[in-house]
């Protein structure tokens, strides 16, 4: 780690303000400065910035540090985002990182975050080691001949679900962008994960009303069951009636390069029966234009197993097994 | 008999101070710093900007080195010591020890030195350099690594296989894996008239003494090791450490106080670590299960000075009664990591191997894989006349079977919702060993005892197995022992390593005690003594003779002494030419493995162990519970993934997958308690290790009973089975 100057504004006039990287739970930033990936000169510690509180009188406000935690066990949140965040990270660090963060937090790609090893994303244009390298966590969908890290967030994949978008504030104004618009496929310039200015904050997390979400759920399939990145998770939203979908959303992580939504599969589930079958042939368009690497082709049949697994559990009345 | 953990209060209460607790008046901090090639020659390191850097005292790298001499035990054969040449061997190897006033200055300033390599092309990958396999010297009890037993008339063990009516076989193969204590490897070294004093967590603070003597060509005399309190050990703190070394270099030569700990990710590359193995075995056996012929050859990994071999083809040796038996055991050298003992070397890997081919005959065979294994029992190793002392393996196996409800199992599993649930089982086993050690019993004028032995209690629960052995010898109440363990002042023994603590120390202490008693009455008895003239004899804390009696302690003090002490010792004798000596178990678990994802969960396990007298129960469970969760680690989380180019691609916590509480269901641990005088006084034989054998393969074997897959590597990991899941 190296020296750095520390400051902590108290507002967002402040913050914006003031120059360097914002701080917030500090569970990514403090992790990457530890390991050199990040060498901020001036780091700005925000967590007295009043961006918090959680509003869910029309859909769902979310300040911007508020934390995963809270977030979390709060009862007017939809399942899927609950679900989401109580199988992300640990209690411990949930109890630190904010929201606003969490859309922020950077890949967990062994040669990112090894500043000894060429990294595209890292430095721009050095080399990817991961296409020929330990490339079983890595993305299929979304990925260039440059990059083929995955975005981490869970939170992320259940809100690009449920259309959120982020209010960004700088010292010239503010503006809202859709979630699924903000962050950037990597293409040839991976370092630019995505549409935040230098300088801009994200000040508040905002999910339209839809109230058919409170059939929501998150599943999560991962190596061990707590504490670990997905291989491949879901977030599924359906509107049942009369045993036929209506309207779905769902969303997929832990197999791409930004939190990915499925509208094919959406659309392919439209007017279907609720049935195993008709989630399997739904699923079937899933993974299309994966391109999976060598030690990574089992996240397309995952991936598609997965959407059915979870709209199964959200279908049945029981939630089956003992553990599950 | 079930005691609380003495140390336990100060553990919990963050009270215990571990090796890198202790801080000195002028401490200096040293930072190691790591290679970031494989194989090659270190041509030139640029020092200049490290040495002006705040705070830096001294900068040593091959090219401006501390002098270590390489130690040498009759047991762990040589030692590396950092820093002695420029050739790297391996990714993370330690090139330069950069001390300054603050950690951070030494860390800052070590990132500033830059090293030139000259880079050759690495071997990293056991499969795919079999070609440089060698045969592997003879094991630590002096058994050929490879050897050949046939039946009479029979040719070869190819004839065996080929006249055998059902025969199975496979390839199976376990990877690289690190012991990754909590503690990391540390060390606080200062020098003063006295010599050299190290606080560093190992095994045996007698054997850091003997290493750091050697080391640095002093007498062990001038070295005093402390080492109360160990972070887990597992058998990565055997060998003297990195930062141990290097302290004690630094601190000579600077004079003054040093400390330096290896980080998370160093200690994957800067310590050692169990090897990756292959392994091929194959079964004949006759139509009843009868076991015809078993071959076993395996291969592991090793750095490229062979320091380490992992035998897991004796496991096949010791295992099942078969007239015909192949083993071949073999190294291959390569550019990665050094490698040692980790908890149970050779028979964890080699179980998995053995159990899970057992459990693919049981298949062929279509009966009961506990049937298969009661059938072939054996009564001792292969082509050994010595019978094992004492066996009760059918009754683990029973026992286990009720317990578990292994009768509901069917040949297919059951399924339950979404969920596919299998269940399986496999045989432990784990040599019962105990090496030369030697105990002081003092007893003191206020009626209470010490009992010290310079090993350790890298969590195993020895210093409250001391007290109570110590406590049943000298007839007194556990609560009036005092143990100690941890200083190299101490009396050699009691080393943690090969499940041997308990058997070695106990008896040890069986001979103190006897020695403490003997001539507490022989001065009892002594002319002007309280008891001058007559018989005396001892118990219950108290000296009678004369139809009077005094505790020891008023014996003392009418002797006007404070204390007295005597020394015993035990060693393996007479006993190894009767008997031969193991522990057995009976692992069960059942799994359940989703059937549209494959993600698998261990949901009850159950471990039954014959392993000699159990000294303190509630220690015991905790034993063999987490030896069992090292089991499930192995086979669903664990294993280090080395790139072609020898760098880690997990080599942190992060990426190096070990279970969580949520992976880990209730395990229940039964005994059957049968006390095996034959093998020591207190008929105590080893349990340190014997939890995680057969566990990977139990897991593996539910996992085949579950969905039908067969996966004959680990860790199992959804990939293995998506494939074979139904639609």
């Amino acid at each position: 780690m190296q020296s750095f100057e520390l400051t902590a504004p108290t507002t967002v006039d402040d913050a914006l303000a003031g120059a360097g990287t914002f701080l917030a739970g500090g569970t990514t930033l403090v992790d990457l400065m530890k390991l050199d990936v990040l060498t901020p000169r001036h780091v700005q510690d925000i967590n007295a910035v009043p961006l918090r509180g959680i509003d869910t009188t029309d859909g769902l406000r979310l300040g911007a540090l508020e934390r995963m935690s809270d977030v979390a066990r709060h009862p007017g949140v939809y399942p899927m985002i609950s679900r989401a965040l109580l199988q992300s990270a640990s209690q411990q660090l949930r109890n630190m990182a904010s929201m606003g963060g969490n859309l922020l937090q950077r890949t967990r790609c062994t040669y990112f975050r090894d500043v000894s090893m060429p990294c595209n994303r890292r430095v721009p244009g050095s080399g990817c080691p991961a296409r020929s390298g330990a490339g079983r966590m890595h993305a299929v969908l979304g990925t260039s001949e440059a990059c083929v890290a995955t975005h981490p967030s869970d939170v992320a994949v259940a809100l690009v679900a449920l259309d959120a978008q982020v209010s960004l504030a700088d010292a010239a104004g503010t503006r809202t962008v859709p979630l699924l618009d903000f962050y950037r496929l990597p293409g040839d310039t991976p370092h630019v994960e995505n549409d935040l200015r230098p300088g801009e904050l994200i000040t508040e997390i905002v999910v339209p009303r839809l109230d058919w979400a409170a059939n929501s759920t998150y599943v999560k399939v991962r190596d061990r069951q707590s504490y670990e990145f997905a291989l491949c998770s879901a977030a599924v939203a359906l509107d049942v009636r009369d045993a036929r979908v209506v309207d779905a959303r769902v969303a997929v992580g832990g197999v791409a390069t930004v939190p990915w939504r499925l509208t094919a599969v959406e659309e392919a589930l439209r007017g279907a029966p609720v049935t195993e079958e008709a989630f399997q042939e739904a699923a079937g368009v899933a993974a299309e234009g994966a391109t999976p690497l060598s030690a990574n082709g089992f996240k397309v049949p995952l991936l598609r197993r997965t959407v059915v697994r979870a709209l199964c559990e959200l279908t049945q009345d029981e939630p089956s097994g003992s553990r599950g | 008999m079930t005691t609380t953990r003495i140390d336990a209060p100060l553990k919990v209460t963050g009270r215990a101070r571990y090796g890198s607790d202790h801080n000195l008046p002028g401490m200096l901090y040293g930072h190691v710093m790591t290679s970031t090639i494989a194989n090659g020659e270190i041509v030139a390191m640029d020092v200049a900007a490290a040495q002006a850097a705040p705070g830096v005292v001294a900068v040593y790298t091959p090219f401006d080195p501390l002098t270590l001499r390489t130690p040498t035990t009759p047991m762990l054969g040589d030692t590396w010591v950092p820093l002695q040449d420029r050739t790297v061997t391996h990714y993370g190897q330690p090139v330069a020890f950069v001390v300054a006033e603050t950690y951070e200055q030494a860390r800052d300033a070590s990132a500033l030195v830059e090293v030139s390599y000259d880079e050759r092309p690495a071997r990293t990958s056991l499969a795919g350099n079999l070609e440089l396999a060698e045969d592997a010297p003879p094991g630590l009890d002096g058994e050929p690594s490879s050897s050949v037993v046939l039946a009479e008339g029979v040719e070869s063990i190819e004839d065996a296989l080929a006249s055998s009516p059902v025969v199975v076989g496979g390839r199976y193969s376990t990877p690289t894996q690190n012991h990754a204590a909590m503690e990391p490897h540390s060390a606080v070294a200062h020098w003063d008239a006295d010599g050299l004093t190290v606080y560093s967590g190992n095994q045996g603070a007698f054997v850091q003494q003997a290493d750091l003597a050697a080391a640095l060509e002093v007498d062990p005399s001038a070295v005093h090791t402390v080492n109360p309190f160990v972070g887990g050990a597992f058998g990565g703190k055997g060998r003297t450490s990195v930062p141990a070394f290097l302290a004690a270099a630094a601190s000579r030569a600077l004079g003054r106080p040093v400390k330096a700990a290896l980080s998370r990710e160093q200690v994957f590359t800067a310590t050692a670590n169990r090897p990756e193995t292959l392994q091929e075995i194959t079964l004949g056996a006759d139509r009843d299960g009868t076991l015809i012929a078993v071959r076993h050859d395996s291969w592991c990994s090793a750095d490229t000075d062979r320091s380490f071999v992992e035998p897991t083809s004796a496991t096949s040796r010791v295992a099942y009664r078969t007239p015909n038996l192949a083993v071949s055991q073999k190294v291959v050298p390569l550019h990665i990591p050094r490698t040692t003992f980790m908890r149970a070397p050779g028979e964890a890997p080699g179980s998995f191997a053995l159990e899970s081919a057992m459990d693919e005959l049981a298949v062929a065979l279509d009966m009961d894989p506990i049937e298969l294994r009661l059938r072939n029992g054996s009564l001792g190793p292969a082509g050994s006349d010595l019978q094992w002392s004492s066996k009760y393996l059918d009754d683990c196996y029973r026992i286990g079977a009720e317990h578990f409800g292994w009768s509901s199992r069917t040949p297919t599993g059951r399924r339950e919702g979404d969920w596919l649930v299998g269940m399986g089982t496999a045989t432990a086993m784990f040599p019962a060993l105990r090496f030369p050690t030697t105990t002081e019993i003092t007893l003191q004028a206020d009626d209470t005892a010490l009992v010290s032995v310079g090993g350790s209690d890298p969590g195993t629960g020895l210093l409250t197995v001391m007290a109570l052995l110590g406590a049943e010898a000298l007839d007194l109440g556990p609560e009036r022992i005092t143990p100690r363990l941890g200083l190299s002042a101490y009396p050699p023994g009691g080393m943690s390593g090969g499940s041997t603590a308990t058997a070695s120390v106990g008896s040890a202490i069986v001979a103190a005690a006897s020695a403490v008693l003997e001539e507490l009455q022989s001065l009892a008895s002594a002319p002007d003594a309280p008891f001058a003239g007559q018989d005396v004899t001892y118990a219950d804390g108290r000296v009678l003779g004369g139809g009077r009696s005094m505790t020891f302690g008023e014996l003392l003090s009418a002797l006007g002494r404070d204390t007295i002490s005597a020394i015993g010792s035990a060693a393996p004798g007479e006993e190894m030419t009767k008997h031969s000596f193991s522990s057995f178990g009976a692992q069960f678990c059942e799994v359940r493995v989703h059937r549209w994802t494959g993600d698998v969960r261990v949901s009850r396990m159950l471990g039954v162990f014959d392993a000699g007298r159990i000294v303190n129960d509630q220690a015991a469970r905790s034993q063999l519970k987490g030896g069992m969760i090292w089991g499930v680690s192995a086979a669903l989380h664990e294993g280090l993934e080395i790139e072609d180019d020898g760098r880690l691609a997990n080599g942190d916590l992060a990426g190096y997958l070990l279970p969580v509480n949520a992976d880990i269901p209730e395990i229940d641990v039964q005994f059957v308690q049968h006390p095996d005088t034959l093998h020591n006084p207190v008929g105590a034989r080893g349990i340190g290790e014997i939890g995680v054998v057969g566990m990977a393969a139990a897991v593996a074997n539910a996992v085949y009973n579950a969905t039908g897959v067969r996966v004959r590597h680990t860790p199992i990991t959804i990939e293995d089975l998506l494939e074979g899941l139904p639609s």
